[in-house]
């Protein structure tokens, strides 16, 4: 389980986490829905000790935030919104670094490509890959260290529809392989398609959390308010 | 992992074709282009001019001035048409002793006024020497002792001057000056690289990913600092190898390493120390490639002028001199001077690796602290 308790990040005046509370159980594929800016990125730099908070506490499957952010790190891991690889390498070498830099065993490397559908890909440069392939690369990257969580900050931007499905899909079978999921996205139709739970956050601040079943008939209204649609 | 980070810190700069060109190929370039341009300016052999004689006197006073002219080394005859000089001895020259019958000088405009000036002492001299020899037979039929004093009279510099060459030694010749000043300045020139990969890396929060795989900023650091200070060894080796034999092919003096080679590594990884720590700094506080290279060409330019790259440090005033000393570059250049001209060792380097060492250490510092914060700051 991951627990977040009255958690507040704020750069300069403003508070990009608002005495945010959550609590994210293990094992389930986890929607983080809210406009630009809510917060969602900030959240997921803190989840991975990547920003430190300024008030409040967040325990990892037991493992405190500040204490144990190591070990948290090894045990997760985030697939940036951005394409986090090199470009002017090709998908080998990008995977070979990575998998070199984490120890990542050789069964986990070959199950990151499989996943990802990359086997025809391995030599060839990274820049000259599609959209879609280089959001296969970019998730397969994370996937090297066998995470027991793993943090999408809005994997499915800017590809096409067969792609953000393909995507969706392989997000879905994470679940299977017991891998807990936190996946952040201002699409409510991505979140409605492969979560089981979701939380709102707008200005850093919880607006709602519930199971997508009970969400959905309410969260229409949520998020009109929310957009001042 | 560390030795994977350097091999992936490798492969990007060796796909970066802009980055090697601006590393290896500019400065050799710029060596080449400099030594051969400046052999004449920075050349310690004598003066001599190209000239044609027109002696329309054809007297027998002419005729030895002609002469003395012709065997003096600071002139060659050559035709009229690519004569720097047309000397013409006029009718009447060698009746007159009342300079009515000037010798005419007939100038090239190539040639510069401080040119002129020495070419006018020089023939002065052959003309002054041969009226003295004149006076010596004419005061030889009246008194021997008159004709053995003036014959004593000499025009010679060296027996009316007693020079002495202090510094000498510490001018440089065109190559000696080029090497040292283009292995500076395009070993700085890494911030080209050093800032496309940082930049993107960063934009694409590469870094970040790896700061969430528990790499820390050190670790990121010095696998880029190492790869750059390898590649700027080679860089000075290759200029050096420039300077020895591809400059002496164009008829300019080859680069002589007059002192120890360990000194030569010695500074130039200092030297490249430093120029990785500014690259660094700019890499990791720009928020573009293109705002990193323009900040890091405009910093390279002043360092370089202020630090004696563009003009030789020996030819500016002394005010200049004392502020070139706060540019690294010039440090760096000190101590090549030191090596090439000077016969420098270890020991004569030391001063010099020291400082550029310092300023790349506190520069790389600085860089780690604000790629940290910049990271902290957001994914």
């Amino acid at each position: 389980m991951i627990k977040i308790s009255n958690v507040t990040k704020s750069y300069g005046d403003k508070n990009a986490l608002d005495n945010l509370t959550l609590e994210i159980k293990k094992g389930s594929i986890f929607g983080l829905l809210g406009v630009n800016g809510a917060g969602k990125s900030t959240l997921l730099s803190v989840l991975n000790g990547l920003t430190n908070i300024d008030s409040g506490s967040i325990k990892v499957f037991g493992l405190d935030i500040q204490q144990d952010i190591k070990q948290i790190k090894t045990i997760s891991s985030i697939i940036p919104q951005n394409l986090a690889f090199y470009e002017k390498l090709t998908v080998k070498e990008n995977l070979d670094f990575f998998a070199k830099v984490q120890d990542a065993t050789k069964e986990n490397y070959n199950k990151a490509i499989t996943i990802n559908n990359l086997s025809n890909l391995l030599h060839q440069e990274a820049s000259t890959l599609s959209g879609g392939q280089k959001r296969r690369l970019n998730i397969a990257i994370g996937l090297l260290n066998n995470p027991q969580i793993i943090y999408f900050d809005e994997p499915t931007v800017g590809i096409d529809p067969k792609s953000r499905n393909e995507i969706l899909d392989s997000i879905k079978s994470y679940k299977d392989l017991g891998i807990s999921v936190i996946y952040t996205s201002h699409y409510m139709n991505e979140i409605e398609k492969i979560c089981d739970e979701v939380a709102i956050i707008s200005a850093g601040k919880l607006v709602e959390q519930n199971s997508i079943k009970n969400l959905t008939t309410n969260l229409e209204s949520h998020f009109l308010d929310m957009t001042d649609v | 992992m560390f030795k994977a980070m350097i091999k992936k810190e490798f492969l990007l700069i060796m796909r970066d074709k802009q980055a090697l060109l601006a590393l290896f190929v500019m400065p050799a370039i710029f060596i080449l282009i400099m030594s051969v341009a400046m052999k004449d300016m920075f050349s310690t052999a004598s003066v001599s001019y190209d000239i044609a004689i027109v002696d329309t006197d054809n007297s027998k006073i002419s005729k030895e001035l002609l002469s003395d002219i012709t065997n003096n080394k600071s002139f060659h005859i050559v035709d009229d048409a690519v004569a720097q000089v047309i000397i013409n001895i006029p009718k009447g020259y060698g009746l007159d002793a009342s300079n009515q019958h000037k010798i005419e000088l007939d100038i090239k405009d190539s040639l510069k006024s401080d040119s002129i000036e020495l070419f006018k002492s020089k023939l002065l001299k052959e003309v002054v020497n041969q009226r003295l020899k004149i006076i010596k037979n004419r005061l030889a039929e009246f008194s021997d002792e008159a004709a053995s004093s003036v014959e004593a009279v000499s025009l010679e510099d060296t027996k009316l001057f007693n020079i002495s060459y202090n510094d000498k030694k510490d001018i440089p010749n065109a190559t000696q000056q080029s090497v040292p000043t283009w292995i500076v300045f395009g070993m700085f020139f890494v911030i080209i690289p050093m800032s496309t990969i940082y930049i993107n890396e960063r934009k694409q929060n590469t870094l970040a990913r790896l700061s969430s795989m528990n790499i820390s900023i050190l670790y990121i650091s010095l696998s880029k600092t190492i790869p750059y200070l390898l590649i700027a060894q080679v860089q000075m080796w290759v200029m050096v190898a420039v300077g020895m034999f591809l400059v002496p092919l164009f008829d300019t003096p080859a680069l002589e390493i007059n002192g120890s080679i360990s000194a030569l590594v010695l500074l130039s990884f200092s030297l490249s120390i430093s120029a990785i720590g500014l690259a660094s700094l700019i890499a990791v506080s720009a928020n573009s490639t293109e705002q990193a290279t323009t900040i890091g060409g405009i910093s390279n330019i002043l360092l370089g002028a202020i630090g004696g790259v563009m003009v030789p440090k020996f030819i500016m005033p002394q005010s200049m001199q004392t502020l070139a000393n706060i540019s690294p570059m010039s440090w760096g250049l000190d101590g090549f001077l030191d090596i090439f001209l000077k016969g420098g060792g270890v020991l004569e380097v030391l001063n010099e690796s020291f400082m550029l060492m310092l300023f790349g250490t506190l520069l790389l510092g600085f860089s780690m602290i604000i790629l940290q914060k910049r990271i902290n700051s957001g994914l």
